[in-house]
């Protein structure tokens, strides 16, 4: 299983894609980090309410870990790699297995990155626009931001493991993360919580249009509990086809 | 025991017949020539072999046991399928490093491999741009990485070249001379025909045709005589 994860984050470092995203998400969260510090103070708002919102954006990285999984899993099958893949481990399981913890580690690192530079661009700009710039709140919403960043790689690993087309995956990946939830929110704001987008934004205690979220703890379970539904599907449904 | 048993293998894809109760054996030291028209389960009894494809009926096993229960899989068996199935942003030696350390083989076996099939100097480069040949050749690289006893060959031959198909000939008359048992199916009868020991010939999924082939064997005679 080792050997299977460590040869895994070796084909992650030698493709260019993995360092362009992983260069990708600090920007991304810098940029809606500078949003959240422009935006005008809400009437009554809390001291610090602003700091959480600002390092909060920390977890906008996540679409970048995502996708990473998704390719890294379902590119697999685009490359037809796979046959490889299967021919050094017969044991499906295990290749998934090594997946979803490679990605995990590629997730973590670029959730570190990512939290870092939110942090950094949080201090100075709200430093620069003489605002609160700290809360006592703000340690645990960076780091519920970077788990949240970190798990959402191991989603894409089992989306892509039971998607095997990488295009489908990929859109399925997006559409869900950048749409499908945010609809359902609008029409449903119940349902919130109880959807992956809003069980990671628990983790960060980001808020989801409104809709109130479960405990820190519950959303990361929830979270976990996704992945590991979705995995256990890939078993049942696409890890046993043929390879032809 | 032999080296690979294929015993009452039969698949179905849908409503297709692809290989229908497929007996046959490949023995230790040997080279086989797995022979048939396009679409004859060539590729389908190969992948059932390797694990890829499960059987709908009957087995196939290597030293006796099916390949997903090897203990050892790629130093038992190396397996050349697809010659495209390469990464295209990975380099050709990051490719071969990847399996190794995911096989859990010693660190020199990929610039071994490398020079065996003479991609050294091109190992560095991504496989994006390799041609069909370097292709083949990196395929083969990866098949031998494990130092198998026993390898399965899928048209190695397609897209080479003349020096290429010399090139893989004498690579084959070493496996064998080396004692290694190969299986592999091919287009090419005049090539396989002066090295193989014996022929395996398949039509519509089922066995058309297995012996031993002497010197005065006319392969294509043979072939074209049994898979009309």
């Amino acid at each position: 299983m080792n050997r299977l994860i460590r040869a895994e984050l070796l084909k992650a470092r030698a493709n260019r894609v993995t360092w362009v995203l992983t260069a990708l998400a600090p920007v991304m969260c810098v940029a809606w980090a500078a949003l959240m510090v422009l935006l005008p103070e809400a009437d009554g708002a809390l001291p610090g309410r602003r700091a959480e919102s600002v390092y909060s954006m920390a977890q906008q990285a996540y679409v970048f870990t995502l996708l990473l999984g998704v390719l890294g899993t379902a590119g697999e099958n685009r490359h037809r790699t796979i046959t490889w893949q299967f021919l050094v481990s017969p044991r499906r399981g295990r290749v998934v297995g090594a997946k979803l913890a490679a990605y995990g580690i590629v997730g973590a690192l670029i959730a570190v990155l990512s939290g870092l530079a939110t942090l950094a661009a949080g201090l100075l700009m709200m430093g620069a626009a003489g605002q609160e710039a700290w809360s006592p709140r703000a340690p645990a919403v960076l780091l519920g931001s970077m788990l949240a960043v970190t798990l959402y790689g191991t989603f894409g690993v089992a989306l892509g493991a039971l998607i095997r087309n990488q295009v489908a995956a990929v859109a399925v990946a997006l559409v869900w993360f950048m749409y499908a939830d945010y609809l359902l929110v609008s029409f449903l704001p119940d349902l919130g919580r109880w959807l992956p987008t809003g069980a990671a934004r628990a983790l960060g205690g980001m808020p989801l249009q409104g809709s109130e979220l479960l405990p820190v703890w519950g959303g990361g379970l929830l979270f976990a509990g996704y992945v590991a539904v979705i995995v256990i599907a890939a078993h049942a449904l696409t890890l046993r086809r043929d390879i032809t | 025991m032999s080296a690979i048993s294929v015993t009452h293998l039969g698949k179905t894809f849908g409503t297709v017949r692809a290989v229908d109760d497929l007996s046959f054996t490949v023995e230790r030291g040997t080279l086989t020539a797995f022979l048939g028209p396009n679409g004859a389960g060539k590729t389908t009894t190969l992948r059932m072999i390797l694990g890829l494809v499960t059987p709908t009926e009957g087995t196939a096993v290597i030293d006796g046991v099916p390949y997903r229960d090897l203990e050892r899989p790629v130093s038992t068996v190396g397996a050349v399928l697809e010659a495209t199935a390469f990464h295209p942003g990975l380099s050709a030696r990051t490719h071969l490093e990847a399996l190794r350390v995911a096989a859990g083989l010693e660190a020199g076996r990929v610039a071994h491999v490398l020079e065996q099939v003479d991609l050294t100097g091109a190992a560095d480069r991504r496989t994006k741009g390799f041609s069909l040949g370097m292709r083949q050749r990196l395929a083969l690289a990866s098949a031998m990485l494990g130092d198998p006893e026993i390898l399965i060959l899928d048209e190695p031959a397609n897209g080479l070249d003349p020096a290429g198909m010399h090139w893989l000939r004498s690579f084959l008359r070493a496996c064998v001379h080396r004692g290694r048992t190969v299986l592999v199916s091919t287009h090419v009868l005049a090539e396989i025909g002066q090295i193989a020991d014996q022929a395996i010939i398949i039509g519509t999924g089922r066995l058309a045709w297995q012996g031993p082939l002497t010197s005065r064997t006319d392969l294509e005679e043979l072939y074209l005589e049994v898979t009309r």
